[in-house]
This record gives structure tokens, C-alpha cells and sequence, in this order.
């Protein structure tokens, strides 16, 4: 019998029920990750029971916003919450073994959270490509129905997509887990540069360069 | 009635094996409560996906660790081929099977080899690192390196193992066998090894299936959560698996486990070399993973299963690569196990967990 | 206390060979395929820059208007992927490890330059064209003249 792997969305309030009904099936706790992204941070809960593995990501969590702890089902949570605390930033209340921020001994706060220029470069690229797709969605759908019906709902749909391209192109800029991101990746990008121009040329160097240009265009 | 002391113990200590921290609140030479603290190794590993593209950071994840590094580059070319939907040919999997399972030997004899040393039994640690020369020779003859020995690909293995090579390894596994068995039972019949593992650190059953723990040192309460039963990869080829299971779920049970999971691994390697296909060892992996792809996958690894995540951005960069290894599963367990011990058994009882703290914090 | 585990092995080890050598006055031949030290034929490369691009390290730097491969021999990490992807197979991997060294340096080689080969092959060429002009102009005038003897 091979694994069963599923992905699974979530909702932040549903979490501690979650884990409860999961403890009480007899699922075990795997693990709990973070990745950066530019509407905040996910959180990922893994959870298994023999042969299926079963992850519940949490999309998008604000800087500022309280995480519930999942130790008080399973204990050895506390490791990966401390982490996520040290490394990302996220906020996690109840944890019952919480070392307040010293888990990691870090040089820098929150280092995670940091994205290097070519990242940076690529999720620009493919918050444009997103926009780019939804306006093309919103011409078909105005050709395929009837005239009057078509007028109305049309207008309606483009109306719905222009407000999704200025979500788009509004939220780079918004996004406050970005903006972390922006100012200390600009703060690092002397660094980077320099780590750059000494690194092989990856592509790098173009790419922070378009991503340069980007930023002053924008 | 003793006051309650705070003794910090490690992260350098001439017998903690592992840079980490802990503080020991001891009242009278009996340990109330331990607190781990980690954070000496961290490099930032995980960091680096974002410069490093996903064929060159197979060389990163392999260093996570010394003793785990091929367990980290097949795990992570595993994910990444989930990743990106490919398949690699049978010989491919069985070669990465047959190193992964040669990994774990040699991982717990360097294991034992420094529970040996733990409680100073210092002849018995030289003779176990003996043994595990053997192997190395033999990972240096196949793959060229010792310790690190890039051969996985993103999409295979990159050398393939000759059958006069094969042959080399059934001589030398043989050979091993037999003295091993001597060490085995220098390890599980001495009385003075006996005096400082039997009864130390128990953890029931209940308390380990709470804390989630996993790997040998659940094995040693009875909690079977052994990654190679499910049978992925290779080992759905082996034709009985049981992992090895003690139900003391003391130290000695910890070293009896690992003691015998080498043997184990020693006929599965032999039933996989005399049923391995021919064929290619690799494909050629072109383009990047998908914007919003994700894939994980777990491995059984000798200290315990390792779970693996990825997530695409379109570009030749990962988004994410998380590998959450077992001892920082295990970390909670640890804790229990070191609330009532005698001061003087703290090092061994973090020893039993084969605590690996350059994994857990990469 | 009872018996003592380890005598069998103990006793044994009395009589067997040692499982160390005497190094440095005794060495281990290097087994091939042993990751050592990468190796460039420089006559062979095209300065193409892919081993560049795929070291993991940052170990080679090519510079093709200079015409240099130069290798960072602390960098270099031993993977392998320079060796596997060069279109030439000019790299290689030797087993031997590379010398220890108190200083941190970059190891360089350059390509020899067409220019001197080609001008002694130019003249050469040159040299076969002029004498194959002067054979076949003696061959026509001598043709010529037979004819010019035949009328």
C-alpha cells in the first residue's frame, strides 16, 4: 500500500478543532511548516495515520494576527510553533512550552520572511501572468452569451475583473508581509549585489536587474 | 527536601553528542525538568532554495548532516520528482534503496559505537567504528566519497553498481555479520552495559503515541510507525517487512532496537541486490516546477521519519523546501524521558534519541 | 560481574592483520572513481561556460575574451555536475585529493591561442597551394608545348 498523500484547505478558527478530532481518530501529528508568500505567511499542519498523509494549509496569515496553539493536543508541536515564531514571525498564543523568541539564537529577526531579488522577480512575474490570464477570461466570457443578458452580465464580469487586476496590482504594493520583504530585501540588496556579481552568472544578475527596473517602473 | 538547581548542560560537553542546550532543573542529583534550547547550527539551508536552483540544491540538502546526507538527497530528488510528476526508472530506485539501507547501517554502528563511549565502554566504540570502515570503504568504492556522497540526481542516480560490485558487497556484509554479532552481544549481555540502560528513561506506550514520537526511539515503546512497511519505492519489492518492535521502552530496549534493525538491513539489502532490474539509472529532467505546485513525501531515515515539502514558482528556484527530520519530532519525547532521571544518566538518555541537531536545525 | 564479552575478539585481534596502515609510509591506492580533485584538457575546450553556469559552488569561472578556466579549489565541493554536463568532456574527475595549501588561491589555466597555430598551418597551407600551382602550371606548359610540337 503506497501513500496517500492529500492537500487540504483550512481555515484558521477551524484549527484547534481540527486537531482535536484528528488526536481523537488516532491520527499523529507530523509536523507544521511556513512559507513566505506575498499575501502573508501559510501555515501547513501535517497530520498522519498509517498509510494517508494529510496536510491542511492555512492561507495567507497577517503579520498581527493570533495563530491558536495546537500543543494542548499534541505536545510535540512546540518545537515547530517556536520556529515558525523565531523564523517567520507568526504569532501563535497558547503555546505551553513558549520560549518567548529564544528557541533559535538568531543574528536577525525573522529571517525567513527575507526573499532574495530573483524570488522576488519571479513572483512579480507571476502576479502579472495571473492578471494577464483573468483579463483574457473576462473578453471570452463577454463573446460567448446571448446580447442582452450579454451586456449586463458582461459588464458585470469585466467590472468583476478590472476590480480583481486593481486587487492584483494594488496588492504587491499593500501587502504588508511584502512590504517586510520589500524593506529588508532592499536593505539586503547590497549585499546581494555584491554576493551577485561574485556569484556565477545563474541569471541572476538579469533578473535582479529586470527586478530593479520593475521596482522603479512601478 | 533539596533546593532545585539549574545546571545549563551543553551545547559543549565532553559527553553530549550533539550541540544542544539544555537546562537541567535538579533538586538532589535528580532531574525535575529539562529544557532544550537549540539554535547552534543553524545555517539557513532552507534559505538557500531561493538562490540555488532545484538541480544544484540537491548538493545543499545533502549536507544537512554527515549521517543522514544520503537520506536528505534521496528524500529531497523523491519530492521533486513528485514535484514535477516524473518517474524514475526501477534500477534507479532500487540503487538509491540499496545505499539508503547501507546508510542506516552504518549510521547505527556510529551510533552504537558513541552509546559504547557514553558509558565508557571505549573498546567496544573502536570495534563498532571498525566495522563501519567497512562500509565506508564500500561507499567510496561506489560512489566516491564517505560521508557526502552526491550520486542522486533530480531524476535518478548518477552511478550505477557493477555485479562484481555486488558481489564485493555480499563478501563484505558477510564478513561484517559475523563479528558483529560478537559486538551484539557485548552490547546486549554485558552486565555492566546492562546496569546503565536497563530502566532508564522509560516511556510507556501511551506517552509515546501522544507525543508523536517516531523512528527507533518509538519502536522501543511498541509504536510502530516504520515508513518502509508502506512499501514506496523500492521497498514494495521486499517480500516481508517487520519493523522491529520492543515493548520495554527503556534505553536498553532503544540500543536492542538498533541492534537488530542493522541485521535487518543487512538481508534487505541482500534480498534487493539479487532482485534488482536492469535498465537505465536516470532520466534527463528538463524545465521548472509549476507556479503553485506542491508535493510531500516522507522516508523512513535511521533516526526516524523525515517529511519532505515543496512548492513551485514557475522559475528554476523552488518557492519553499522544508525537511522536518526526526529529532525535532522527537524533542518533546526527550523531555519526558529526562523528567526523573539521575544526573549522570542525562547524557545517555540523549544519546538513545540519536539526537541529530544539524538536521533539525538546517 | 560475569565473563568478559569482547575476549573472543580481543584474543583474535592478536593474530589477525591490523585493520590500520602504517601512513604516510603506507598508502591506500586511490579506489577510481574516488572524488578528488576536477581536471581540465584545455586544448580541448570551447569556453562554452556551461560548467560555470551549473557549478553549484561558484568553484569555475570561464573567461572566454581571455581565453581562461580558472577553478577555485577550495570552493569546489567535488560534485561532479561540471564533469557530467561539459559538452566536450573535457573535465574529468581525478581520485586523487588535491594538495593541502596554507593559502587560499585559484588555480588557472589558459587556452592556447589559434593565432600561432594557424599562421604556421597558414604558411604550410600556403607553401602545398604555391607548390601544387607550380606542378600544375609545369604540367600545362608542357602540354602546350607537346601540342605545339605535334602541329
Amino acid at each position: 500500500m503506497a501513500l496517500d498523500i492529500d492537500f487540504l484547505p483550512l481555515e484558521l478558527e477551524e484549527l484547534p478543532a481540527l486537531a482535536k478530532r484528528k488526536k481523537k481518530a488516532g491520527f499523529r501529528f507530523v509536523q507544521m511548516l511556513c512559507v513566505t508568500t506575498q499575501d502573508g505567511i501559510d501555515l501547513q499542519y501535517s497530520f498522519m495515520k498509517e498509510a494517508s498523509l494529510e496536510n491542511y494549509t492555512i492561507r495567507g496569515v497577517r503579520p498581527g494576527t493570533k495563530v491558536p496553539s495546537v500543543t494542548e493536543t499534541y505536545i510535540s508541536a512546540f518545537v515547530f510553533e517556536n520556529e515558525a515564531h523565531d523564523l517567520f514571525g507568526v504569532e501563535i498564543e497558547g503555546n505551553l512550552l513558549d520560549f518567548g523568541g529564544n528557541f533559535y539564537k538568531l543574528s536577525e529577526r525573522e529571517p525567513m520572511t527575507i526573499i532574495s531579488p530573483a524570488q522576488k522577480a519571479a513572483r512579480e512575474k507571476a502576479v502579472q501572468e495571473k492578471a494577464a490570464g483573468e483579463e483574457a477570461a473576462g473578453e471570452e466570457a463577454v463573446g460567448e452569451e446571448a446580447v442582452l443578458e450579454k451586456a449586463v452580465a458582461s459588464g458585470e464580469q469585466q467590472k468583476a475583473a478590472e476590480a480583481n487586476d486593481a486587487k492584483e496590482e494594488a496588492s504587491p504594493q499593500e501587502a504588508p508581509g511584502l512590504e517586510k520583504a520589500d524593506r529588508t530585501a532592499e536593505a539586503n540588496d547590497a549585499k546581494e549585489e555584491v554576493r551577485l556579481q561574485e556569484a556565477p552568472s545563474l541569471g541572476l544578475e538579469e533578473q535582479a536587474a529586470e527586478a530593479n527596473d520593475a521596482k522603479e517602473g512601478a | 527536601m533539596g533546593k532545585a538547581t539549574v545546571i545549563p548542560f551543553g551545547p559543549q560537553h565532553p559527553v553530549l553528542p550533539e550541540p544542544l542546550h539544555l537546562d537541567l532543573v535538579v533538586e538532589d542529583e535528580v532531574v525535575i525538568e529539562a529544557i532544550p534550547q537549540i539554535g547552534f547550527v543553524h545555517r539557513g539551508l532552507e534559505r538557500l532554495v531561493q538562490t540555488r536552483d532545484y538541480h544544484q540544491f540537491i548538493y545543499i540538502a545533502e549536507r544537512i548532516c554527515g549521517i543522514c546526507a544520503f537520506g536528505h538527497s534521496m528524500g529531497y530528488a523523491e519530492t521533486v520528482e513528485k514535484l514535477m510528476g516524473i518517474e524514475i526508472p526501477p534500477r534507479a530506485e532500487f540503487l538509491r534503496a540499496v545505499w539508503h539501507e547501507l546508510s542506516r547501517v552504518h549510521s547505527h554502528l556510529l551510533w552504537m559505537g558513541l552509546a559504547a563511549d557514553a558509558f565508557g565502554f571505549e573498546s567496544l566504540f573502536m570495534h563498532c567504528w571498525r566495522l563501519r570502515e567497512r562500509i565506508l570503504d564500500l561507499f567510496e568504492a561506489t560512489t566516491g566519497g564517505r560521508v557526502i556522497f552526491s550520486v542522486v540526481k533530480v531524476g535518478g542516480v548518477t552511478r550505477d553498481i557493477s555485479p562484481d560490485m555486488f558481489e564485493r558487497f555480499a563478501t563484505t556484509l558477510s564478513g561484517i555479520k559475523g563479528e558483529y554479532n560478537q559486538i551484539c552481544k557485548a552490547f546486549l549481555t554485558d552486565a555492566s552495559v546492562k546496569n546503565r540502560t536497563v530502566d532508564v528513561g522509560t516511556i510507556s506506550q501511551q506517552a509515546a503515541l501522544d507525543q508523536c514520537m517516531v523512528g527507533p526511539f518509538a519502536r522501543a515503546s511498541n509504536v510502530n510507525n516504520d515508513i518502509r512497511a508502506l512499501g514506496n519505492g523500492a521497498y514494495g519489492a521486499l517480500s516481508d517487512f517487520k519493523p522491529i518492535l520492543d515493548s520495554q521502552g527503556d534505553c536498553y530496549a532503544r540500543v536492542k532496537v538498533r541492534a537488530l534493525e542493522v541485521l535487518q538491513s543487512i538481508d534487505i539489502i541482500n534480498e534487493l541486490i539479487a532482485q534488482i532490474p536492469a535498465g537505465d539509472i536516470a532520466v534527463e529532467v528538463k524545465g521548472s516546477p509549476a507556479l503553485g505546485a506542491e508535493a510531500s513525501n516522507v522516508l523512513e531515515q535511521p533516526r526516524g521519519e523525515c517529511y519532505y515539502y515543496a512548492r513551485g514558482n514557475g522559475t528554476k528556484n523552488l518557492e519553499r523546501m522544508r525537511m522536518r527530520t526526526p529529532t525535532s519530532q522527537n524533542l518533546a519525547g526527550m523531555t519526558t524521558a529526562l523528567a526523573g532521571c539521575d544526573l549522570a544518566d542525562v547524557n545517555m538518555i540523549v544519546l538513545t534519541i540519536d539526537p541529530c541537531i544539524s538536521c533539525t536545525e538546517r | 560481574m560475569g565473563s568478559f564479552k569482547l575476549g573472543k575478539m580481543t584474543f583474535g585481534s592478536l593474530f589477525k592483520k591490523p585493520e590500520t596502515i602504517l601512513y604516510p609510509v603506507q598508502t591506500r591506492p586511490a579506489p577510481l572513481g574516488l572524488k578528488g580533485h576536477i581536471q581540465v584538457a584545455i586544448v580541448d575546450c570551447i569556453l562554452c561556460g556551461i560548467c560555470m553556469k551549473r557549478c553549484p559552488t561558484g568553484a569555475i569561472k570561464v573567461d572566454k575574451p581571455a581565453a581562461t578556466w580558472s577553478i577555485d579549489r577550495f570552493r569546489c565541493v567535488q560534485c561532479g555536475s561540471c564533469v557530467r554536463e561539459c559538452p566536450k568532456s573535457c573535465l574529468a574527475m581525478d581520485p586523487n585529493y588535491a594538495k593541502p595549501q596554507t593559502q587560499k588561491s585559484i588555480e588557472s589555466v589558459s587556452k592556447p591561442t589559434a593565432s600561432e597555430s594557424s599562421e604556421e598551418e597558414k604558411a604550410a597551407k600556403e607553401a602545398l597551394e604555391a607548390k601544387k600551382a607550380a606542378k600544375i602550371k609545369a604540367a600545362l606548359e608542357a602540354k602546350a608545348a607537346r601540342e605545339k610540337n605535334l602541329t
